[in-house]
Protein backbone atom coordinates (compact mmCIF):
# COMPACT_ATOMS: atom_id res chain seq x y z
CA UNK A 1 0.00 0.00 0.00
CA UNK A 2 1.34 3.25 -1.22
CA UNK A 3 0.09 6.24 1.03
CA UNK A 4 0.16 9.94 0.18
CA UNK A 5 0.15 12.27 3.17
CA UNK A 6 -2.17 15.51 3.39
CA UNK A 7 -0.40 16.05 7.10
CA UNK A 8 3.46 16.29 7.02
CA UNK A 9 5.09 18.90 9.11
CA UNK A 10 8.91 19.92 8.22
CA UNK A 11 11.29 22.31 9.66
CA UNK A 12 12.45 22.53 13.07
CA UNK A 13 9.90 23.48 15.73
CA UNK A 14 11.50 26.68 18.18
CA UNK A 15 10.72 23.41 20.99
CA UNK A 16 13.20 20.61 19.28
CA UNK A 17 10.18 17.84 18.34
CA UNK A 18 11.67 14.06 18.97
CA UNK A 19 12.30 13.13 15.04
CA UNK A 20 11.68 15.78 13.60
CA UNK A 21 13.18 16.32 9.65
CA UNK A 22 14.64 19.86 8.82
CA UNK A 23 13.88 19.07 4.80
CA UNK A 24 12.17 17.10 2.46
CA UNK A 25 14.82 14.54 1.70
CA UNK A 26 15.38 13.83 5.40
CA UNK A 27 11.62 13.39 5.95
CA UNK A 28 11.24 10.97 3.43
CA UNK A 29 14.35 9.63 4.63
CA UNK A 30 12.60 9.00 8.23
CA UNK A 31 9.49 7.74 6.19
CA UNK A 32 11.49 5.19 4.36
CA UNK A 33 10.14 1.41 4.99
CA UNK A 34 6.43 3.12 6.10
CA UNK A 35 5.30 3.07 2.84
CA UNK A 36 4.00 6.51 2.77
CA UNK A 37 6.13 8.04 -0.37
CA UNK A 38 4.73 11.06 -1.29
CA UNK A 39 3.09 13.92 0.66
CA UNK A 40 1.86 17.45 1.15
CA UNK A 41 4.26 19.51 3.52
CA UNK A 42 3.48 22.47 6.18
CA UNK A 43 6.58 24.35 7.54
CA UNK A 44 6.93 24.54 11.64
CA UNK A 45 8.24 28.28 11.19
CA UNK A 46 4.71 29.13 9.65
CA UNK A 47 3.43 28.41 13.42
CA UNK A 48 6.37 29.13 15.01
CA UNK A 49 8.05 32.03 12.64
CA UNK A 50 4.68 33.63 10.96
CA UNK A 51 3.39 32.62 7.50
CA UNK A 52 5.66 34.99 5.06
CA UNK A 53 9.27 33.18 6.38
CA UNK A 54 6.99 29.71 6.88
CA UNK A 55 5.70 30.13 3.43
CA UNK A 56 8.94 31.01 1.80
CA UNK A 57 10.11 28.12 3.46
CA UNK A 58 7.73 25.39 2.04
CA UNK A 59 8.07 27.29 -1.35
CA UNK A 60 12.11 26.20 -1.25
CA UNK A 61 11.43 23.13 0.91
CA UNK A 62 9.51 21.42 -1.66
CA UNK A 63 11.57 22.41 -5.15
CA UNK A 64 12.66 20.29 -7.13
CA UNK A 65 11.21 16.92 -5.62
CA UNK A 66 8.10 15.75 -6.62
CA UNK A 67 7.75 13.74 -3.60
CA UNK A 68 6.27 17.07 -2.07
CA UNK A 69 3.65 19.53 -2.61
CA UNK A 70 2.86 22.35 -0.32
CA UNK A 71 0.73 24.24 2.38
CA UNK A 72 0.91 27.93 2.95
CA UNK A 73 -0.55 29.58 5.49
CA UNK A 74 -3.25 32.60 5.28
CA UNK A 75 -3.58 35.29 7.24
CA UNK A 76 -6.10 38.56 6.82
CA UNK A 77 -6.12 40.21 3.81
CA UNK A 78 -7.04 43.69 5.57
CA UNK A 79 -3.21 43.74 7.29
CA UNK A 80 -0.84 40.95 5.30
CA UNK A 81 -0.55 42.51 2.06
CA UNK A 82 2.45 41.27 1.08
CA UNK A 83 1.48 37.36 1.59
CA UNK A 84 -2.58 37.74 0.42
CA UNK A 85 -1.51 39.22 -3.43
CA UNK A 86 -3.76 39.98 -6.00
CA UNK A 87 -2.33 36.97 -7.90
CA UNK A 88 -1.92 34.48 -4.82
CA UNK A 89 -3.75 31.87 -6.26
CA UNK A 90 -0.95 31.86 -9.76
CA UNK A 91 2.06 31.94 -7.13
CA UNK A 92 0.47 29.06 -5.26
CA UNK A 93 0.50 27.72 -9.07
CA UNK A 94 3.39 28.36 -9.80
CA UNK A 95 5.02 27.23 -6.34
CA UNK A 96 3.42 24.04 -6.21
CA UNK A 97 1.39 24.95 -3.33
CA UNK A 98 -2.27 23.06 -3.37
CA UNK A 99 -3.48 23.62 -0.36
CA UNK A 100 -3.40 26.23 2.77
CA UNK A 101 -3.32 25.87 6.72
CA UNK A 102 -4.90 28.60 8.86
CA UNK A 103 -3.41 28.98 12.40
CA UNK A 104 -6.14 31.24 13.72
CA UNK A 105 -4.57 30.88 17.47
CA UNK A 106 -0.96 31.77 16.64
CA UNK A 107 -1.44 34.47 14.12
CA UNK A 108 -4.88 36.13 16.49
CA UNK A 109 -7.25 36.60 14.04
CA UNK A 110 -10.97 35.14 13.54
CA UNK A 111 -10.97 32.90 10.75
CA UNK A 112 -14.58 33.69 9.19
CA UNK A 113 -16.06 36.35 6.64
CA UNK A 114 -15.56 39.10 8.39
CA UNK A 115 -11.98 38.48 8.20
CA UNK A 116 -11.56 36.91 4.85
CA UNK A 117 -14.86 38.00 2.40
CA UNK A 118 -14.58 36.90 -0.87
CA UNK A 119 -11.38 35.64 -0.20
CA UNK A 120 -12.55 32.46 1.17
CA UNK A 121 -15.29 32.20 -1.38
CA UNK A 122 -12.50 32.10 -4.63
CA UNK A 123 -10.84 29.35 -2.35
CA UNK A 124 -14.16 27.52 -2.58
CA UNK A 125 -15.20 27.94 -6.10
CA UNK A 126 -11.42 27.00 -6.78
CA UNK A 127 -11.85 24.01 -4.61
CA UNK A 128 -8.43 24.64 -2.79
CA UNK A 129 -8.46 22.53 0.07
CA UNK A 130 -8.03 24.12 3.77
CA UNK A 131 -6.34 21.82 6.34
CA UNK A 132 -7.72 22.89 9.83
CA UNK A 133 -5.59 21.29 12.52
CA UNK A 134 -7.06 20.67 16.17
CA UNK A 135 -3.79 20.31 17.58
CA UNK A 136 -2.61 23.46 16.20
CA UNK A 137 -5.24 26.16 16.59
CA UNK A 138 -8.24 24.99 15.30
CA UNK A 139 -11.21 24.90 17.96
CA UNK A 140 -14.35 22.94 17.44
CA UNK A 141 -16.76 26.26 17.94
CA UNK A 142 -14.70 27.83 15.17
CA UNK A 143 -14.88 25.21 12.47
CA UNK A 144 -18.40 25.23 13.17
CA UNK A 145 -18.84 28.78 12.78
CA UNK A 146 -16.48 29.41 9.20
CA UNK A 147 -18.35 26.13 7.71
CA UNK A 148 -21.34 27.79 8.56
CA UNK A 149 -20.50 31.33 6.82
CA UNK A 150 -18.79 28.86 4.26
CA UNK A 151 -20.32 26.34 3.02
CA UNK A 152 -19.53 24.74 0.40
CA UNK A 153 -15.36 25.46 1.27
CA UNK A 154 -13.50 22.30 1.30
CA UNK A 155 -12.35 22.25 4.80
CA UNK A 156 -9.93 18.87 5.67
CA UNK A 157 -9.69 18.30 9.94
CA UNK A 158 -6.09 17.03 10.61
CA UNK A 159 -5.42 15.85 14.16
CA UNK A 160 -8.54 15.15 15.33
CA UNK A 161 -7.92 14.75 18.69
CA UNK A 162 -6.68 11.99 21.64
CA UNK A 163 -10.27 11.81 22.56
CA UNK A 164 -12.26 10.34 19.83
CA UNK A 165 -14.16 13.20 17.93
CA UNK A 166 -17.12 11.87 16.39
CA UNK A 167 -19.82 13.51 18.67
CA UNK A 168 -18.00 17.15 16.88
CA UNK A 169 -16.71 15.70 13.64
CA UNK A 170 -19.97 13.47 12.27
CA UNK A 171 -22.53 16.11 12.46
CA UNK A 172 -20.48 18.57 9.79
CA UNK A 173 -19.81 15.96 7.89
CA UNK A 174 -23.48 15.27 7.42
CA UNK A 175 -24.49 18.71 6.69
CA UNK A 176 -20.91 19.90 4.30
CA UNK A 177 -20.24 17.82 1.55
CA UNK A 178 -16.80 19.01 1.22
CA UNK A 179 -15.25 18.27 4.79
CA UNK A 180 -12.89 15.59 5.29
CA UNK A 181 -11.44 13.91 7.77
CA UNK A 182 -7.29 13.26 8.14
CA UNK A 183 -7.07 9.91 9.25
CA UNK A 184 -4.46 9.44 12.02
CA UNK A 185 -6.28 9.90 14.94
CA UNK A 186 -9.53 8.54 13.89
CA UNK A 187 -7.45 5.25 13.46
CA UNK A 188 -6.08 6.03 16.93
CA UNK A 189 -9.40 5.16 18.25
CA UNK A 190 -10.52 1.27 18.42
CA UNK A 191 -13.09 0.67 15.39
CA UNK A 192 -12.58 4.74 14.72
CA UNK A 193 -11.93 4.37 10.58
CA UNK A 194 -14.43 1.69 10.04
CA UNK A 195 -17.27 3.36 11.68
CA UNK A 196 -16.81 6.78 9.64
CA UNK A 197 -16.45 4.77 6.74
CA UNK A 198 -19.42 3.01 7.34
CA UNK A 199 -21.47 5.95 8.12
CA UNK A 200 -20.12 8.65 5.52
CA UNK A 201 -17.73 6.38 2.96
CA UNK A 202 -14.45 6.21 2.15
CA UNK A 203 -14.50 9.05 0.03
CA UNK A 204 -14.78 11.67 3.19
CA UNK A 205 -11.10 10.40 4.97
CA UNK A 206 -7.81 10.98 3.72
CA UNK A 207 -4.58 9.12 4.65
CA UNK A 208 -2.32 11.25 7.32
CA UNK A 209 0.19 10.18 9.82
CA UNK A 210 0.20 13.71 12.11
CA UNK A 211 4.69 13.33 11.14
CA UNK A 212 6.73 14.56 13.11
CA UNK A 213 4.45 14.32 16.49
CA UNK A 214 2.86 10.85 16.09
CA UNK A 215 4.58 7.50 14.73
CA UNK A 216 4.09 7.07 10.75
CA UNK A 217 4.16 3.57 11.51
CA UNK A 218 0.95 3.81 13.50
CA UNK A 219 -1.20 5.70 10.92
CA UNK A 220 0.14 3.49 8.57
CA UNK A 221 -0.70 0.23 10.16
CA UNK A 222 -4.05 1.76 11.38
CA UNK A 223 -5.51 1.68 8.23
CA UNK A 224 -3.29 -0.94 6.64
CA UNK A 225 -5.53 -3.46 9.15
CA UNK A 226 -8.43 -1.21 9.07
CA UNK A 227 -11.73 -3.87 8.76
CA UNK A 228 -12.27 -1.99 4.90
CA UNK A 229 -12.67 -3.55 1.34
CA UNK A 230 -9.50 -2.97 -0.72
CA UNK A 231 -10.96 -0.31 -2.68
CA UNK A 232 -11.41 2.04 0.51
CA UNK A 233 -8.42 1.63 1.84
CA UNK A 234 -6.95 2.90 -1.78
CA UNK A 235 -9.47 5.80 -1.53
CA UNK A 236 -8.00 7.07 2.02
CA UNK A 237 -4.27 6.30 1.14
CA UNK A 238 -4.17 8.25 -1.99
CA UNK A 239 -7.32 7.90 -4.24
CA UNK A 240 -9.00 10.71 -2.34
CA UNK A 241 -6.21 13.02 -1.89
CA UNK A 242 -5.35 12.77 -5.48
CA UNK A 243 -8.57 13.26 -6.88
CA UNK A 244 -8.69 16.52 -4.73
CA UNK A 245 -5.72 18.03 -5.74
CA UNK A 246 -6.59 17.14 -9.48
CA UNK A 247 -9.48 19.23 -8.81
CA UNK A 248 -7.73 22.44 -7.63
CA UNK A 249 -8.24 25.54 -10.36
CA UNK B 1 10.07 -9.77 -2.22
CA UNK B 2 11.29 -12.33 0.04
CA UNK B 3 8.71 -13.52 3.11
CA UNK B 4 8.84 -10.67 5.83
CA UNK B 5 11.69 -11.28 8.25
CA UNK B 6 10.99 -8.19 11.14
CA UNK B 7 8.04 -7.53 13.04
CA UNK B 8 6.93 -4.42 10.95
CA UNK B 9 7.27 -6.50 7.87
CA UNK B 10 4.91 -9.31 9.66
CA UNK B 11 2.61 -7.03 10.83
CA UNK B 12 2.24 -5.26 7.44
CA UNK B 13 1.70 -8.65 5.75
CA UNK B 14 -0.99 -10.02 8.41
CA UNK B 15 -2.91 -8.25 11.53
CA UNK B 16 -2.31 -11.65 13.47
CA UNK B 17 1.73 -12.53 14.07
CA UNK B 18 1.18 -15.54 15.60
CA UNK B 19 4.77 -15.71 17.83
CA UNK B 20 4.23 -12.51 19.00
CA UNK B 21 0.70 -12.69 20.91
CA UNK B 22 -0.53 -8.95 22.15
CA UNK B 23 -0.64 -8.73 26.11
CA UNK B 24 -2.88 -5.45 27.08
CA UNK B 25 -2.21 -4.66 30.20
CA UNK B 26 -4.56 -1.36 30.40
CA UNK B 27 -7.82 -1.32 28.77
CA UNK B 28 -11.38 -0.49 29.91
CA UNK B 29 -14.94 -1.87 28.83
CA UNK B 30 -18.75 -0.36 28.21
CA UNK B 31 -19.31 3.18 26.91
CA UNK B 32 -18.26 6.27 29.28
CA UNK B 33 -18.86 10.10 29.78
CA UNK B 34 -17.96 12.66 27.20
CA UNK B 35 -17.35 9.87 24.27
CA UNK B 36 -19.18 7.69 21.96
CA UNK B 37 -16.53 5.30 21.27
CA UNK B 38 -17.87 2.67 18.63
CA UNK B 39 -16.19 -0.30 20.24
CA UNK B 40 -17.77 0.28 23.52
CA UNK B 41 -20.55 -2.22 21.56
CA UNK B 42 -19.51 -5.80 23.04
CA UNK B 43 -19.95 -7.22 19.77
CA UNK B 44 -17.66 -4.52 17.83
CA UNK B 45 -15.31 -4.92 20.96
CA UNK B 46 -14.69 -8.56 20.37
CA UNK B 47 -14.83 -8.27 16.48
CA UNK B 48 -11.97 -5.77 17.06
CA UNK B 49 -9.74 -8.26 19.59
CA UNK B 50 -10.30 -11.18 17.42
CA UNK B 51 -9.30 -9.51 14.24
CA UNK B 52 -5.91 -8.51 16.19
CA UNK B 53 -5.43 -11.60 18.08
CA UNK B 54 -5.53 -10.33 21.33
CA UNK B 55 -4.52 -13.03 23.64
CA UNK B 56 -5.34 -10.98 27.15
CA UNK B 57 -6.59 -7.88 27.57
CA UNK B 58 -7.02 -6.68 31.42
CA UNK B 59 -9.86 -4.38 31.57
CA UNK B 60 -11.47 -2.38 34.33
CA UNK B 61 -15.11 -1.44 33.52
CA UNK B 62 -15.86 2.24 32.61
CA UNK B 63 -18.95 2.14 34.81
CA UNK B 64 -16.64 0.25 38.00
CA UNK B 65 -14.31 3.16 38.14
CA UNK B 66 -16.66 5.88 37.24
CA UNK B 67 -20.11 4.94 38.95
CA UNK B 68 -20.12 3.49 42.58
CA UNK B 69 -23.43 1.90 42.42
CA UNK B 70 -23.02 0.14 38.84
CA UNK B 71 -19.49 -0.89 41.13
CA UNK B 72 -17.21 -3.80 40.50
CA UNK B 73 -20.19 -6.27 39.64
CA UNK B 74 -19.43 -5.38 36.12
CA UNK B 75 -15.96 -6.11 35.86
CA UNK B 76 -17.07 -9.69 36.69
CA UNK B 77 -20.02 -9.87 33.96
CA UNK B 78 -17.72 -8.57 31.49
CA UNK B 79 -14.84 -10.95 32.29
CA UNK B 80 -17.49 -13.63 31.68
CA UNK B 81 -18.79 -12.31 28.29
CA UNK B 82 -14.98 -13.29 27.21
CA UNK B 83 -13.07 -15.28 29.16
CA UNK B 84 -10.74 -16.79 26.90
CA UNK B 85 -9.47 -12.89 26.37
CA UNK B 86 -10.48 -10.53 29.48
CA UNK B 87 -9.33 -10.41 32.97
CA UNK B 88 -9.86 -7.22 35.46
CA UNK B 89 -8.76 -5.17 38.21
CA UNK B 90 -10.63 -4.54 40.95
CA UNK B 91 -11.93 -0.92 40.61
CA UNK B 92 -10.35 1.41 43.67
CA UNK B 93 -12.50 4.14 44.77
CA UNK B 94 -11.27 5.28 48.60
CA UNK B 95 -14.00 8.04 48.76
CA UNK B 96 -15.85 5.58 49.95
CA UNK B 97 -14.07 3.42 52.58
CA UNK B 98 -16.69 1.09 53.16
CA UNK B 99 -17.41 0.62 49.32
CA UNK B 100 -13.67 -0.22 48.90
CA UNK B 101 -13.53 -2.94 52.02
CA UNK B 102 -16.68 -5.02 50.97
CA UNK B 103 -14.76 -4.99 47.14
CA UNK B 104 -11.82 -6.50 48.78
CA UNK B 105 -13.17 -8.98 50.76
CA UNK B 106 -15.53 -9.97 47.55
CA UNK B 107 -11.99 -10.13 45.41
CA UNK B 108 -11.29 -14.06 46.36
CA UNK B 109 -14.31 -14.83 45.17
CA UNK B 110 -13.66 -14.38 41.13
CA UNK B 111 -10.37 -15.75 40.83
CA UNK B 112 -11.12 -16.35 36.97
CA UNK B 113 -11.92 -12.70 36.86
CA UNK B 114 -9.37 -10.42 38.99
CA UNK B 115 -5.76 -10.17 38.54
CA UNK B 116 -5.03 -7.12 40.85
CA UNK B 117 -6.40 -3.46 41.33
CA UNK B 118 -6.94 -0.39 39.78
CA UNK B 119 -6.77 3.23 40.99
CA UNK B 120 -7.68 6.07 39.03
CA UNK B 121 -6.85 9.10 41.48
CA UNK B 122 -7.03 11.95 39.20
CA UNK B 123 -10.65 11.62 38.38
CA UNK B 124 -11.61 10.19 41.67
CA UNK B 125 -9.50 13.22 43.40
CA UNK B 126 -7.83 11.62 45.87
CA UNK B 127 -3.90 10.58 46.34
CA UNK B 128 -2.57 7.22 45.70
CA UNK B 129 -1.25 7.36 49.32
CA UNK B 130 -4.29 8.92 50.95
CA UNK B 131 -4.66 7.07 54.20
CA UNK B 132 -8.33 5.66 52.82
CA UNK B 133 -6.18 3.90 49.91
CA UNK B 134 -4.41 2.15 52.70
CA UNK B 135 -6.48 -1.22 52.89
CA UNK B 136 -6.12 -1.74 49.35
CA UNK B 137 -1.86 -1.29 49.02
CA UNK B 138 -1.73 -3.57 52.37
CA UNK B 139 -3.87 -6.02 50.84
CA UNK B 140 -1.57 -5.61 47.37
CA UNK B 141 1.30 -5.72 49.15
CA UNK B 142 0.85 -8.71 51.20
CA UNK B 143 -0.30 -10.82 47.89
CA UNK B 144 1.85 -9.37 45.57
CA UNK B 145 -0.98 -8.40 43.31
CA UNK B 146 -0.72 -6.13 40.30
CA UNK B 147 -2.11 -2.88 41.01
CA UNK B 148 -2.45 -0.20 38.11
CA UNK B 149 -2.60 3.45 38.86
CA UNK B 150 -3.30 6.04 36.33
CA UNK B 151 -0.35 8.12 36.64
CA UNK B 152 0.17 12.12 35.13
CA UNK B 153 2.98 14.40 35.22
CA UNK B 154 2.30 17.80 37.73
CA UNK B 155 -0.87 15.77 39.37
CA UNK B 156 -1.16 15.78 42.72
CA UNK B 157 -2.67 12.74 42.97
CA UNK B 158 -1.12 10.46 40.92
CA UNK B 159 2.36 12.50 40.05
CA UNK B 160 5.91 11.42 41.10
CA UNK B 161 5.82 12.16 45.08
CA UNK B 162 2.62 10.29 45.27
CA UNK B 163 3.81 7.14 43.44
CA UNK B 164 7.25 7.34 44.63
CA UNK B 165 5.68 7.11 48.01
CA UNK B 166 3.52 3.95 47.43
CA UNK B 167 6.46 2.36 45.47
CA UNK B 168 8.70 2.76 48.74
CA UNK B 169 6.42 1.84 51.39
CA UNK B 170 4.73 -1.52 49.76
CA UNK B 171 7.78 -2.94 47.89
CA UNK B 172 5.90 -5.91 47.41
CA UNK B 173 2.60 -5.13 44.94
CA UNK B 174 3.50 -5.11 41.36
CA UNK B 175 2.68 -1.91 40.26
CA UNK B 176 1.92 -0.20 36.72
CA UNK B 177 2.48 3.12 36.36
CA UNK B 178 -0.37 3.84 34.02
CA UNK B 179 -0.01 6.41 31.22
CA UNK B 180 3.90 6.58 33.06
CA UNK B 181 3.53 9.63 34.52
CA UNK B 182 2.44 10.98 31.00
CA UNK B 183 4.80 13.92 29.97
CA UNK B 184 7.50 13.16 32.85
CA UNK B 185 9.30 9.76 30.91
CA UNK B 186 12.55 10.65 32.48
CA UNK B 187 10.45 10.39 36.31
CA UNK B 188 9.07 7.62 35.17
CA UNK B 189 11.91 5.94 34.26
CA UNK B 190 13.71 6.73 37.20
CA UNK B 191 10.96 5.25 39.23
CA UNK B 192 10.94 2.15 37.48
CA UNK B 193 14.97 1.72 37.43
CA UNK B 194 15.22 2.43 41.19
CA UNK B 195 12.16 -0.04 42.27
CA UNK B 196 12.30 -3.54 41.31
CA UNK B 197 7.98 -3.49 42.00
CA UNK B 198 7.81 -0.68 39.27
CA UNK B 199 6.62 -1.17 35.40
CA UNK B 200 6.06 1.71 32.76
CA UNK B 201 2.60 1.16 31.03
CA UNK B 202 2.54 2.50 27.53
CA UNK B 203 -0.46 3.57 26.32
CA UNK B 204 1.05 7.31 26.34
CA UNK B 205 3.93 6.14 23.79
CA UNK B 206 0.98 6.72 20.72
CA UNK B 207 0.11 10.29 21.69
CA UNK B 208 3.73 11.93 22.11
CA UNK B 209 6.83 10.85 19.59
CA UNK B 210 10.00 10.19 21.95
CA UNK B 211 8.60 9.71 25.15
CA UNK B 212 8.80 5.88 24.82
CA UNK B 213 12.32 6.32 23.37
CA UNK B 214 13.18 7.73 26.61
CA UNK B 215 12.05 5.83 28.80
CA UNK B 216 13.26 2.93 27.28
CA UNK B 217 17.31 4.73 27.44
CA UNK B 218 16.31 5.22 30.98
CA UNK B 219 15.05 1.64 32.23
CA UNK B 220 15.18 -1.30 29.63
CA UNK B 221 12.31 -2.69 27.92
CA UNK B 222 11.80 -5.24 30.56
CA UNK B 223 10.31 -2.36 32.64
CA UNK B 224 8.08 -1.44 29.68
CA UNK B 225 4.73 -2.57 29.17
CA UNK B 226 2.18 -2.57 26.53
CA UNK B 227 -1.43 -1.22 27.11
CA UNK B 228 -3.75 0.81 24.75
CA UNK B 229 -6.95 1.96 26.64
CA UNK B 230 -9.12 0.07 24.33
CA UNK B 231 -11.81 0.69 23.94
CA UNK B 232 -10.24 4.07 23.30
CA UNK B 233 -7.22 3.11 21.23
CA UNK B 234 -7.26 0.94 18.84
CA UNK B 235 -4.69 -2.13 18.33
CA UNK B 236 -3.63 -1.88 14.74
CA UNK B 237 -2.36 2.01 15.78
CA UNK B 238 -1.42 0.67 19.11
CA UNK B 239 1.31 -1.27 17.89
CA UNK B 240 2.16 0.20 15.07
CA UNK B 241 3.25 2.45 17.60
CA UNK B 242 5.54 -0.21 19.27
CA UNK B 243 6.61 -1.03 15.60
CA UNK B 244 7.39 2.57 14.89
CA UNK B 245 9.53 3.47 17.79
CA UNK B 246 13.44 3.47 17.76
CA UNK B 247 14.47 -0.32 19.42
CA UNK B 248 15.00 -3.56 18.39
CA UNK B 249 12.20 -6.30 17.95
CA UNK B 250 13.73 -8.06 20.86
CA UNK B 251 12.41 -4.98 22.57
CA UNK B 252 9.14 -4.87 20.92
CA UNK B 253 8.59 -8.57 22.16
CA UNK B 254 9.39 -7.93 25.70
CA UNK B 255 6.67 -4.63 25.65
CA UNK B 256 3.91 -6.36 23.74
CA UNK B 257 4.34 -9.86 25.64
CA UNK B 258 7.10 -11.52 27.58
CA UNK B 259 6.74 -8.99 30.03
CA UNK B 260 3.18 -8.94 30.57
CA UNK B 261 3.15 -12.38 30.41
CA UNK B 262 5.74 -12.62 33.60
CA UNK B 263 4.12 -10.11 35.58
CA UNK B 264 0.35 -12.35 35.10
CA UNK B 265 2.62 -15.94 35.78
CA UNK B 266 1.16 -17.04 32.30
CA UNK B 267 3.28 -19.56 30.18
CA UNK B 268 5.14 -18.35 27.88
CA UNK B 269 4.47 -19.33 24.27
CA UNK B 270 8.23 -19.30 23.68
CA UNK B 271 9.11 -22.04 26.24
CA UNK B 272 11.43 -19.57 28.18
CA UNK B 273 9.03 -20.59 31.43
Amino acid sequence: MNCVDINLQIGRSQVPQYGQASTVAELFQALDGTGITRGVVWHAAQRDGGPDVGNALVNQAIAGDDRALGCWAIVPPHTDHDLMTDDFFDRMRAERIVALRAFPEAHRYQLGRVTFGSFLDEVAERRVPVLLSLRFGADWPGVYRLLAEYPTLTVVLCDLGLWGQDRQSWPLLAEYPNVYLESSLVSLEAGGLEAVVQAYGAERVLFGSGFPFHYPHAAVLGLLQAELTEVDREKIASGNLRRMVEEVA
Amino acid sequence: MGSPTTLWEQFCSQPIVEDCPLYDMHGHWGSTTGICLPAAQFETARRLLERSGVKRLVICHHHALFSPEAGNATNVAAVRQLPEILRAYLAINPNYPELMAQDLADYDRYPEVYVGLKMLADYHRIAVDAPDAAPAWEMANARGLLVLLHTWGGSRYDGYEQVKSVLERYPNAKVLLGHSLFGEWEHAAELAADYPNCYLELTAASLERGGMETMLRGVGSEKLVFGTDFPWFGYPYCVGTILGANMTDENRRNILYRNAQRLLGEASHEGEG
